[in-house]
């Protein structure tokens, strides 16, 4: 599982999770429906996979529960400062992937990112 | 009205399939995942149909992932894993020797009657005594026989008498084994010999030096078919004793993991 400080490659589902909690508080459906948009990475994930994954990084000490509910049920989830920092690292390694292909001619030039 | 009936069919039908997580999943998680697909079916903008394909790959792939994270967080402790790794070295290194020690008990034993016939032949042959008298006619297939028989070649390795014939003529060694013989006086090796379209014809033979006026060679041969067999049982015994140990192996490391899982596991499990 990622870590602050892991140099390792972030799943999709992680980071699809990380980047959806980045903008704001989240509940479980709330970061399912973002991480399924372009800006989430269009990343589909059932509630086994998103609870499977919030579980690990709840111990890994990168999500933590907000306390706050609108419905007992339905529990709202943030990012921790490290779990910001993982982020971070990733999208800087996603950058530097990116301008890579960039520089190779991979990316066709009407697609900006 | 059927699309509210039709959502209470779905959900309680995930609702049940929810009962195939791990508990402690289950316990943790259960009600926001149902409460996560409520929110999916209730969503106007969700695609229906793709999200229970999705939801229904996801039910195979997690259930399996979370058996496997649960597996892996009760065992993978390195003590554990330590343990488990000497004794089924322990168990690999017993049975290798129940193995070993009988089978090359089985092939040393196999050579003990050619050893007498080899060193009597070549003690009458380096007495004087004539060709047919230390090495009376014989009969034997080396095909089928069991039977011991003895095989004398001048010194460069041309055979002069025999007992035993395969496909109707005498076997040659391999030159390699005279050499060392002359080296050596004695040599005991396992001969597969040659004739025709024979093969898988196993000997015994022990190959010693004649000296004397008449130098050459004896070789006192015997099938291993019987040997092979019983050595083949050996293997096959020490095979199923290095299973077993290692079924109790891996049966004791998991109920020793099961029993001293951490207190938070413990209770997690117990709910």
């Amino acid at each position: 599982m990622a870590t602050a400080d892991s140099s390792s490659p972030l799943t999709p589902a992680v980071f699809a999770i990380l980047l959806a909690l980045a903008e704001d508080n989240k509940h479980g459906y709330a970061i399912m429906k973002e991480a399924n948009t372009p800006k989430g990475g269009c990343v589909s994930m059932g509630p086994g996979t998103l609870y499977g994954t919030l579980d690990r990084l709840m111990r890994d000490g990168l999500v933590e529960e907000t306390g706050m509910t609108d419905n007992e049920r339905r529990r709202y989830y943030r990012l921790t400062a490290d779990g910001r920092a993982a982020v971070s690292a990733e999208v800087v390694r996603l950058d530097a992937a990116v301008s890579s292909a960039r520089s190779l001619g991979l990316i066709p030039k009407r697609v900006r990112s | 009205m059927s699309k509210l009936l039709f959502n209470g069919s779905v959900e309680k039908l995930y609702s049940l399939a929810l009962r195939l997580y791990p508990q402690p999943f289950r316990d943790a998680y259960a009600p926001q995942m149902r409460q996560t697909l409520r929110d999916a079916l209730t969503d106007r903008v969700s695609r229906r149909p793709y999200f229970l394909n999705l939801i229904a790959r996801d039910l195979i792939t997690s259930i399996f992932k979370e058996y496997l994270s649960m597996f892996r967080e009760l065992y993978a402790r390195p003590a554990l894993i330590f343990n488990a790794i000497i004794l089924a070295g322990i168990a690999s290194g017993i049975a290798l020797a129940l193995y070993a020690i009988p089978q090359q008990v089985l092939r040393n034993g196999a050579n003990d009657p050619q050893i007498q016939l080899a060193t009597d032949a070549v003690a009458r042959l380096e007495d004087g005594a004539a060709l047919s008298e230390a090495i009376p006619a014989g009969n034997v297939d080396m095909a089928r026989s069991l039977a011991p028989f003895i095989i004398a070649y001048d010194n460069q390795g041309k055979p002069l008498a025999s007992q035993a014939k395969l496909n109707g003529g005498v076997p040659v060694l391999p030159t390699g084994v005279f050499d060392y013989v002359r080296q050596h006086g004695e040599e005991r090796v396992s001969w597969q010999p040659i004739l025709g379209n024979t093969r898988g014809v196993r000997i015994a033979a022990v190959v010693e030096r004649v000296g004397g006026a008449h130098p050459g060679f004896v070789l006192a041969g015997r099938s291993l078919r019987e040997v092979e067999l019983r050595e083949a049982q050996v293997e096959q015994m020490a095979g199923l004793t290095w299973i077993g140990m290692l079924a109790l192996i891996v049966i004791g490391t998991l109920a020793y993991g099961w029993l001293t899982r951490s207190p938070v596991q413990r209770l997690a499990t117990s709910i």
